[in-house]
This record gives C-alpha cells, sequence and structure tokens, in this order.
C-alpha cells in the first residue's frame, strides 16, 4: 500500500478539501479518501495507547472537518468555534469507545452531531428568552429617551441655578453640585442647617419649575 | 476564551493511555453474570415459590418466564450496544420480539384468569414480600447499568436510558415470577406491566442526572 504518500497528502489538505459537502455522505463518512480516515483510525489507535503526537495530530486534522460540520448549522464564528470545542472535549472524554477495529469517520460523525444539536437547543432557549442589546436599540426618536449626559447639559443646569435667588443658589450648589454635608456648608455659609435644608428644598423646587417651562416650550 | 489550539494542546497533555471497551455482547454479559449472582444470591436467602416445578410444566407461564428473561437478555446488550456513539439506534428494537411476547403471555393470562383472585384478596405481607424482592433485584442491576455506561452521558443517554431500565425490569420481574406466588391475574398486570412501565419511567427521569453524579466521580 503506498502508504507514505497517502499519509502525507491527508496532514496537509487545507481546509475545503477535508470538508465534505453533504450532510448524508458525510454521515456515512464514505466521502473523504480511505486514507485519510485510516489515519485518523492508527491515531486514534497510538493515541488509547498514550502517543500524545498521534493525538495532536489527529486532533488537528479533524478541526477544520469539524468546523465544515458546525459551520452548516451556526453562522456566528464564535458559535462554530464552541461547537468544534465542545466535540473535542468529548472527544477526549469518549475516547476509549472508539473501537480501532470499526471506521473513524461515523464514530466522530455522530459525536460531532450530538454536541451540534446540544448547541442549537441552547441557542433556541437563549433565542426564546434573551433579546440581544445592538447599538440601534439604545437611540430613540424623542431627545428624552437619550439617557447620556452630554456637556450641554451640564451648562443648561449651570444656567438654570443662575437664575436662582442667590440664597437657594448657595444652598444647591454646595449641598448637590459639590456634595458637602449640611454641617459643612452650615460652616462655609454661616447659614443654619434649618435653613440650608428650606433653601435646597425650595431651590430644587423652582429649578423643576424652570425645567417644566423649558420642556413645555421645546 | 481558551482558542481552538490551546484546546488541543490541553487535551493532548492531558492524555493518559485509556483502556478500550470490550465489545458490548461481552460488557452485556458481564452485566447478566451479574444479575444472576444477584438472583441466586435472593434464591438462597429466599428460597424459591413452592410450586414453581409444577408452574413451570404450564406452557403459558414457562413461555412468559423464557419472555421476560429474553427481554432482559436482549435489553441489556441493546443497551451496551447504542451506547456506543457510532452504532445504529435501531439496536433498541432487538429486545422487541420478546417483549411482545412477553406482554402477550401476561394479557393471555389476564383474560382466562381475571378472576382468580382470592376471596381474601391479597395479603400485604405478599405484596410488601414482593416489593422487597422487586428493590433487591431491580437497585444493584441499575447500579451496575449506570456504573458501566457511565460514557454514555455526554452520548445518547436517552437510548441507553429506555433499553438499559427495560433490561432491569424485565431482569427483576423474572426474578419476581421465580420467587413469589403471585398468580392473581391483576398483581400479575401490576408487577410485571406496572413495575417495567414504573422502571423505565424512573430510569428515564433520573439517568442523566445519576449518570453526571457517576460520571463525575
Amino acid at each position: 500500500m503506498p502508504s507514505s504518500s497517502h499519509n502525507r497528502g491527508p496532514d496537509s489538505t487545507p481546509v475545503a478539501e477535508a470538508a465534505p459537502s453533504s450532510a448524508p455522505h458525510s454521515r456515512s463518512g464514505q466521502e473523504r479518501p480511505p486514507a485519510r480516515e485510516l489515519d485518523w483510525s492508527v491515531y486514534m489507535a497510538r493515541a488509547q495507547g498514550g502517543d500524545r503526537e498521534a493525538y495532536r495530530r489527529l486532533l488537528q486534522d479533524v478541526t477544520p472537518y469539524l468546523r465544515s460540520i458546525a459551520a452548516r448549522h451556526f453562522r456566528n464564528s464564535g458559535d462554530i468555534e464552541d461547537a468544534v470545542q465542545e466535540v473535542l472535549l468529548t472527544v477526549h472524554a469518549v475516547r476509549h469507545t472508539y473501537d480501532p477495529a470499526r471506521p473513524f469517520g461515523p464514530w466522530l460523525v455522530a459525536i460531532a452531531n450530538r454536541r451540534v444539536v446540544d448547541g442549537l437547543r441552547r441557542q433556541g432557549r437563549s433565542r426564546a428568552r434573551e433579546v440581544a442589546l445592538e447599538t440601534e436599540h439604545e437611540t430613540f426618536a424623542a431627545p428624552q429617551a437619550n439617557l447620556a449626559e452630554t456637556a450641554s447639559d451640564g451648562r443648561v443646569l449651570r444656567d438654570a441655578i443662575e437664575q436662582l435667588p442667590p440664597g437657594q443658589r448657595d444652598a444647591v450648589r454646595m449641598l448637590k453640585l459639590r456634595e458637602m454635608s449640611l454641617k459643612e456648608a452650615a460652616a462655609a455659609s454661616g447659614m443654619s442647617v434649618a435653613a440650608l435644608k428650606v433653601a435646597t428644598h425650595r431651590g430644587l423646587k423652582n429649578l423643576r419649575k424652570i425645567f417644566g417651562r423649558q420642556g413645555g416650550k421645546t | 476564551m481558551i482558542t481552538t489550539p490551546d484546546l488541543i494542546e490541553s487535551l493532548v497533555a492531558g492524555a493518559k493511555p485509556v483502556r478500550r471497551l470490550r465489545p458490548p455482547a461481552a460488557r452485556a454479559a458481564l452485566w447478566l453474570l451479574f444479575a444472576a449472582a444477584i438472583v441466586s444470591l435472593l434464591a438462597v436467602s429466599h428460597g424459591l415459590r413452592p410450586d414453581l416445578g409444577a408452574r413451570l410444566g404450564q406452557p403459558l407461564f414457562a413461555t412468559g418466564l423464557a419472555a421476560s428473561l429474553l427481554t432482559g437478555v436482549l435489553a441489556a446488550v441493546a443497551a451496551f450496544i447504542v451506547s456506543l456513539p457510532d452504532r445504529s439506534r435501531l439496536w433498541l428494537l432487538l429486545p422487541a420480539p420478546a417483549l411482545a411476547l412477553w406482554v402477550s403471555t401476561i394479557s393471555y393470562e389476564c383474560l382466562t384468569e381475571w378472576v382468580s383472585i382470592r376471596p381474601d384478596g391479597v395479603a400485604l405481607g405478599e405484596a410488601a414480600d414482593c416489593f422487597a424482592t422487586l428493590v433487591l433485584t431491580s437497585v444493584p442491576l441499575w447500579l451496575a447499568m449506570l456504573l458501566m455506561l457511565r460514557h454514555v452521558a455526554l452520548l445518547r443517554s436517552a437510548a441507553a436510558a429506555v433499553a438499559a431500565s427495560l433490561a432491569v425490569a424485565a431482569i427483576a420481574s423474572t426474578a419476581l415470577a421465580l420467587f413469589h406466588d403471585l398468580d392473581a391475574s391483576v398483581m400479575i398486570l401490576m408487577w410485571n406491566l406496572g413495575t417495567a412501565a414504573l422502571l423505565v419511567g424512573l430510569g428515564s427521569a433520573f439517568w442523566e442526572r445519576m449518570l453526571f453524579w457517576v460520571a463525575s466521580r
């Protein structure tokens, strides 16, 4: 058997050739060249015996093929890679169930299909309950819906505070903008705590009125 | 997220030599040997039913007993075959003919003897004893099945659960027929079909959870 030329071939085969073109054929494992599947079978038999180099070649070799199976069911490249990794993990966990006397392709494809179906179910469940937040969901036509604070908002607020009577203006600035405590503000302004509270309360009420008027205008 | 080449490297680094599974028929034989041991132990401790010899002479009883035993054997073989990823799921049909024969003998007995409940009904003591036999046979068999099929957690666990539970139910039912004098048709129906259905149902419901538990040990 011209094994050297056949064996070398599959190892350097690009993704496109590794990928079978239709599901029914790949299911029976008949589409790939027999030498390739024989390679995989031999690699797996050696991997079961603890040969790490054979195991690495096998896993690297089947990855493009698994990716082509997953790509038939998932669009997102992240989902495809997730499915491939799930299959590799399962192959690792159940590698003792492979019987080298039997073809490797159907064994691998059965495991891959199982994991792909699991992935599709997971996807279906999350789609039924979750909505992806896209960038277009963040902006709506009404200006009030845009929550992001802009520089102009700050300016509008400062202008409004300027319009307040002096006592209320100072109280709001100290307690709300500079976030001083009532004691600190009392010490700084010489006003009593009770007077500060009243002034802040009235100041906020006036600000609400000012913005209410502006909102009505726009 | 780990990249696929990194994953491969980590899997390769953790690749120890593994022992291949024996052929499914050999594993089924091992499990059946265990089942035979359990049933023999029960026979020693409990004793066979007194009228077993006479009952075995009756073709209907003998056929039913043989059919339930055959169902157990074939279902066990089917469970070990479908637990492998590359075997056809049609193997699940392997115990079907024996199952059909078993069910038909029970039903026939029901038709012919449906009035044969004793005037005083079935004593509670007998029923409790039956239940003990059922638990003593089915629980160890089920645990053995779980242990031997733990790899199936990642594969086709539902198909294997049905076959495995059917195997356990059929063997337990065979044991019941050997040990207990329950010829009243309602009880036969209840114990045979009822427990088989119950075991298959319970088995399928808890199978996956138990498998992951066993597999993670």
